[in-house]
This record gives C-alpha cells, structure tokens and sequence, in this order.
C-alpha cells in the first residue's frame, strides 16, 4: 500500500463505483429473477387449438416464420385425451371421396407425418370399431397445424395440440413466431409452468 | 509452399462449389414450392370428384416430403464440408500469406540445402552459392556475438549481404532476423542490395557541396539511369554512393572511382570520369 | 356430438362410426393396452445451463492468462477455435452477452420483466472481467469474434480517421437497440438478435438476405480485421468503456517487448499507435505478441535462454 499513487487511487475508486453499480444492478435482476424461462404455445390463444377459434382456416405462421429449419414447433398427440377414432379428422382429410374400406380416400398431412395402427382388442371382422392409435412422426411434422385445427369441436377431442419442441428450440430473444402470432400465443414461461 | 498452395487452391474451389450448390439448392427449391402447392391443389380438387386419382395424390404427397427431407439431409452436409473446406482453405491460405514485415525466415524447406559445389566466384544469379556462409559460420562460430564478424565476411564475399545467405545464416546460427536486420541496416558499412562492378563515391562534403556535389550526383544517376530509390544502375556497372568527404576539398567538387580521383566537375565532367571504366571489358 | 355426427353424415356420407365424448382409457381399449408416453423432449437441464456460465468464465479467464501473462498467439488461436466449436456451433451462438444487453435493459426498467440469473450472469462476467483485465471476453472467447477473428488473411490498415468514424457506429447501434428493446409490449424489438449476422452460420439455417450479410461481413473480414467487432459490436462499446479503467490490460512494453515497430504492423485491428496499445480498442487476438522477435527468439532457442532486458518468467 505504500507505493499507493493518486492515479493508482482514482482508478481504485472508479472501478469501485462502476463494480458496485454493476453489482447493484445484478443484484437487483437476480433477486427479480426466475427459473429459465422457455417459450411455449399457449393452447389457449393459438387458433389452431382446441381452444382457439372455431371455422377459420389453419394458421401456418409456427412453420414459416421459426428460424429453426422444419420449425421448433410441433403437432403433439396427448394420448390420454385421444379418441381413437376410426375416422380421425386430424388424419384423414374426411371431405374426400370414400374408398374400398369405406375409410377417406386422402391423408391430411401434407408431410405424411401421422401414423395410424389399431390397438388394443382388434376386430379383424369389424375394422371401424377398433381403437386407433395416431402417432406423429417428430422428424416429419413441421408445425403447420392442420391436424391440430381439424381435432377440435365438432370432430375431435382437441388432443393434438401445437407445442414447442425444446430440444429443437434455440430460445431465441424474441421468438421470430411471436413477432407474428396474430394471437400472441407463444409466451415465454418459466420451464415448470410450461412443462405441465 | 507449392503444397500449401494446392492445397488453399483446392479448399477454395471447394468452398465455391459448396456455396454455389446451396445456393442452388435454395433457388431450385425456392421456384419448385409454388408449383408443387399448386399441383397438389389441383390434384385434392381432381381427386374430389375422381377417388381414382387419390393414389396420385397420395404419391405426389409422398414425393414432395421426401424431397425436402432429402434437401434437408444435403444441405446439412454442404454446410458441414463448406465449413470443413472453408477451415482448410483458411489455414492453407494463412501459412501462404507474409507475416509480419522485413525480411522473415524462410521455411527450411524451400532453401536449397547447401552443397560442396566449387567455390567459384560470386554470381549475382538468383542461384546464389550459399556454401560460403557454412564456412564461414564454420571459422566464426554461431554465438550471438559472431554476428558482426559473420556479416563482414559476408559482404566481403558476395559485396553485398544477399537475402538468401541471411536466411541461411539465421539457419545456421543463434542470430535472428530481427538482429541481423538491426545490425545490417545500423552499420554503414553493410549493404543489402546488389553492388556494381565500379563504385563512384561522390564527394559531399562541405567544400563540394557548396561547388555543386548534388547536381553531380543527380547528373550522373540520370547518365546512368538509376531508378530513385536504387544506387546501382540497371546493368549493375556502376553503384553511386554520396559520401562526406574524400580528403581533397580544394579538388572539389570530386568524386572517386574505384581507386581514381577525378576532381574541379562539371557534369560533363562527371560522365566523361566514368568513361574509362564502362568501356572496359567486363 | 350427435349434431356433429349429423352434420359430417349430412355432408359426406361417410359412415362415422364411433364418434366419442371422451376418451376411452387403457380399461375401455382392452388388449393390455398402454397408454403411450407423450413426446416430451425436454430443454436444456438448468445445471448445465450453469455449467455453460462456468465454462464461459473459465474461458474468459483463460484469455487473460494468455494474452497477459503467457503473451501467447497460438494459445490465443486454439482457444478460439475452440470457443467457436462449442459456443458457436455446438450451443449455436445462443450463450450470447451481446443480445443480453437488451434483455438486461428490459429487466432493468420494466417491473414485469425478468430475467434468468443465467443470463445475468453472461451478461456481466466479461464486463467485471473488462474492468481489471480488458477485453479478454472478445479474443477467446466470443464466437462471433472468433469467427472473424479466424478468416483474417491479408489486413490492411484502415485510416486512422475512418476507423474513428466507423468506431462511432457502435455507439449509435447500442443506442438504438436499447431504443427498440425499451418499446412496450408488441412493438419491443431486439435488433441486436434480429441483425446478427453470424448467427445463421452457427445454426447452419436461416433467413437468405441474413446470410449474404453474415458471408460480406467474413469476406471483408479476410481483409479488414473484425468488422462487426470494431465497428458495430454494442457490447465491444461496454467492454470498451469498462477497459479504459481497467487495473491491468493488455500492454506492449519496451521491457518485454522490443520498440521495433512490427507488432503494430501485425496488429489488423489498428490497436496498436505509437508502438503501445490502444486498450479499449485492443481484441485480445496476441498477435503482436505473435510477430514480437522477443518471443519468436525464444521459442527458437529454448525459453530464456536469451536474456534480454529483463525478459519476464
């Protein structure tokens, strides 16, 4: 400390004042501060869920808009509420023509991206009373949401709903999607809260 | 170096082409989207009123996600060896590029390795025999503190220190270039470019210089077509060197031909004094 | 639901055969059915989020201990090359205090807007590191950094006058993204993260127009050292006030170094006038210690065994 000069002092106690500033503000975000914070659809306000609206057309801004490619956001089967349904309007697009099977002539993923498979006591003699289980292929599903608009009333249970895949999902600043969602549907929650 | 050379050569072309074919890729893909919608629309409105055509449809649909997972896949792929290529191209180009400034040391590699060719006299080719500066380490030593007594024996070989031997001393010896550049450019007695067969010091003390010392000289580099920043003319005959003063002011102005004292110049002078020695054969 | 069924056999005869209310679970489907676990991938876990904090601190102080007390360009050089594998291309350029300033304005001024301590954190560790030791965050560590710093090929030096004036950009861009991130609600904006250039590189995808800028930015790059940084960088403007009081900086010294002049011609960021160091401008890349004949002597000839003046440890 003897070779303490005014300079070397000034600079001490400058770098003082900005070092408590800084910790000042630290303090202040940190104790304001939550978890980490990921980005979610809100089933809520997103057009295309079971919630949205009724009778308009598919919102497709989650697959255009993400800058992650194939997009970060997904169609996600909540098996727990699923039909199963025979005739799933989500898989088929019903206002096609009938074939053989008496089952829609066209699938309605343009990416081909649902799977559909009988499950549970299968009935080879009668087909349309079986359980099916419809499951989306994460590689395919791009998020356009036309499966999730067409499960909601009156067809559907509202099971497949939009969700953002986080281990896509770069967690963007501001999600380039949420600049565009008409609904400001994606929000940015706490992981727990978006989690459940 | 050539080695080097190739091979930023080839990481660059590659870079090039991995670039050009992703924009490609996006071009291709930007115009094919409004077409493939547009025919997959038609075909939904087709298979309406015609359920035969649905496995058209169906194949159509088919054909247009595989490709964009195939274009997903391949473009991951450009992106991985573009930025493989581009690592290469930047650390070939880097070992090409000069660093630094001033004269570096060279990769051993590209100096030729010194042979027991006869000592002959010195050439001025760019094929320099480099064998004197192994003898000459040999008798100096190749301390630090042989530096100067190594530049001397240099320059008196060769009459200049010539780049190439430099290189080779730095090789041979603990001196770097960075000494062996401040020690050669301190000293007035070292040079560094190429000296003529005849050095003509013109007097420009202050005796000649008051007589006119300085349109000497400038007569003279203009007889002998010597570029600005040079002393030596083109054909390397003559090397003009100013110096502060011969010893025989009441001659001035004056200048010295190898061991020949012309004095009381004009410029006409001054050309008519190196005559004799350009006409001798060479 | 039965107006549904109506509707949909109304409309196109299809037989619908079971349209259901609610649905049936593992007991109604029979068979040993087991309801299947719903695709959930999770994000990232929160301590190695931290442990990302703490890779970026260990790094940043590994540049310190390079460029200050090792003076070491090729230690400098792989540890770029290895900041930008991990933070660029591996963790895609998203561990970012250059994009946290906005949101660190946000939190600062908005009551309704946090913040995680992860992001505090990155935010201000290369700040206090600036304040005793310089930009060391720039050289090593800051991928977008380091990608510029890796293509410099043949720089030229800019004018001294130009590079001022375009040095006063940064200021501005600082200004305007803390202008547009202050928007309330819908109309914030977070330009910084918008502009990135780079970004699309580290993500390998993204918008076209971004990548020819982000492909101009390392073109001209290969010839004028570190554009984005010296000249647009919002937070090379914070590093940079924080390095003017920083305790130790970089230094080029007649002590350790010779006064010979070719450190500031191998320095490409102009950082180098009169033959010492321009602190808030220095990148932390060592390359005058790089082309120092000191050093290039000693790694010659076995360390130190060349005194001269005083060479250190």
């Amino acid at each position: 400390m003897s070779g303490l000069t005014r300079r070397a002092l000034l600079g001490t106690a400058v770098r003082g004042t900005v070092l408590a500033t800084m910790g000042g503000g630290a303090a202040f975000l940190v104790q304001k501060a939550h978890g980490q914070v990921v980005w979610q659809v809100d089933a809520a306000r997103c057009i295309n869920s079971r919630l949205g609206e009724a009778g308009v057309e598919a919102c497709n801004l989650c697959t255009t808009e993400c800058v992650v490619a194939l997009s970060a956001v997904r169609a996600v089967n909540e098996y727990s509420k699923c039909g199963r349904c025979n005739i799933c309007p989500a898989y088929f697009n019903i206002t096609s023509a009938v074939d053989d099977l008496g089952l829609p002539s066209e699938k309605l993923c343009p990416r081909d991206a649902i799977e559909r498979k009988p499950i549970g006591k299968v009935d080879p003699e009668d087909p349309a009373n079986n359980f099916y289980e419809y499951i989306i292929d994460e590689v395919k599903c791009d998020g356009c949401g036309k499966c999730a608009i067409k499960c909601k009333e009156p067809l559907g249970l509202g099971s497949i709903v939009l969700k953002v895949r986080y281990d896509k999902c770069v967690n963007c600043n501001r999600c380039a999607i949420s600049e565009k969602c008409p609904k400001d549907a994606l929000q940015q929650l706490p992981v727990g809260q978006a989690l459940r | 170096m050539t080695l080097y050379r190739r091979a930023a050569w080839a990481a660059g072309i590659l870079v090039v082409l991995c670039v050009a074919s992703l924009l490609a890729d996006y071009v291709i893909a930007a115009q094919r989207a409004p077409q493939d919608d547009k025919r997959i629309k038609s075909l939904q409105e087709q298979v309406k009123s015609d359920a035969s055509l649905a496995p058209n449809l169906a194949a159509e649909q088919k054909r247009i996600t595989g490709a964009h997972l195939a274009r997903k896949f391949r473009d991951r792929w450009l992106a991985w060896s573009l930025i493989a290529a581009s690592a290469a191209f930047l650390a070939s180009a880097k070992r090409l590029a000069p660093r630094g400034a001033g004269f570096q040391p060279a990769r051993v590699a590209s100096l030729p390795r010194s042979s027991p060719a006869p000592r002959s006299t010195p050439t001025l080719a760019p094929g320099l025999d480099l064998s004197f500066v192994d003898t000459a380490v040999a008798l100096h030593g190749s301390g630090i503190e042989s530096a100067i007594p190594l530049l001397q024996a240099i320059q008196t070989h060769y009459r200049y220190l010539p780049d190439e031997a430099l290189r080779r001393l730095c090789e041979l010896t603990e001196i770097t270039p960075a000494q062996v550049a401040g020690t050669s450019s301190f000293y007035g007695q070292f040079r560094r470019s190429p000296v003529g067969k005849h050095l003509v010091r013109v007097c420009h003390g202050t005796a000649c210089h008051v007589s006119g010392a300085r349109q000497i000289t400038e007569e003279l580099r203009r007889y002998l077509a010597i570029p600005d920043a040079a002393d030596t003319d083109p054909s390397r005959t003559f090397t003009i060197d100013e110096v502060a003063c011969l010893g025989c002011c009441s001659l001035a102005p004056v200048l010295m031909v190898d061991g020949h004292t012309a004095g009381r110049l004009t410029p006409a002078a001054a050309r008519e004094a190196l005559k004799p020695f350009d006409q001798e054969p060479a | 639901m039965t107006l549904a069924l109506v509707v949909v056999l109304l409309a196109q005869a299809i037989p619908y055969q079971r349209p259901v209310e609610t649905a049936p679970q593992e007991k109604t489907i029979g068979g040993g059915y087991k309801t299947p676990p719903v695709q959930k991938p999770l994000p990232r876990d929160y301590w190695l989020q931290m442990a990302d904090v703490a890779l970026l601190g260990a790094a940043t102080g590994l540049s310190v201990w390079l460029a200050i007390k090792r003076r070491s360009r090729k230690g400098l050089a792989w540890l770029s090359i290895g900041s930008l594998a991990y933070f660029g291309f591996y963790r895609e350029g998203c561990i970012c205090p250059i994009g946290s300033i906005q949101n660190v304005t946000v939190a600062l001024t908005n009551p309704a807007y946090s913040i995680p301590i992860v992001v505090t954190a990155v935010f201000f560790i290369p700040l206090v590191v600036a304040l005793f030791f310089g930009r060391a965050f720039c050289g090593g560590v800051c991928p977008i950094g380091a990608i510029q710093d890796l293509v410099v090929l043949k720089p030229i030096q800019t004018p001294r006058r130009l590079d001022r004036i375009l040095g006063l950009l940064k200021y501005v861009y600082l200004g305007l993204a803390i202008f547009f991130a202050l928007k309330p609600g819908m109309a914030r904006d977070f330009l910084i993260c918008r502009f990135d250039p780079f970004v699309g590189f580290f993500r390998r995808t993204g918008a076209p127009h971004m990548f020819m800028l982000g492909g101009a930015f390392l073109i001209t790059g290969m010839f004028v050292g570190r554009p984005y940084c010296r000249y647009l960088c919002p937070y090379g403007a914070l590093l940079g006030w924080c390095t003017r009081l920083a305790r130790r900086g970089v230094t080029v010294t007649p002590d350790k170094e010779l006064d010979c002049g070719l450190c500031a011609r191998a320095c490409p960021y102009g950082a180098i006038e009169k033959m010492r160091a321009v602190r808030k401008d220095c990148l932390y890349c060592a390359r005058c210690y790089g082309s120092c004949p000191v050093y290039r002597r000693r790694s010659v000839s076995g360390a130190g065994s060349l005194d001269v003046q005083g060479s250190d440890s």
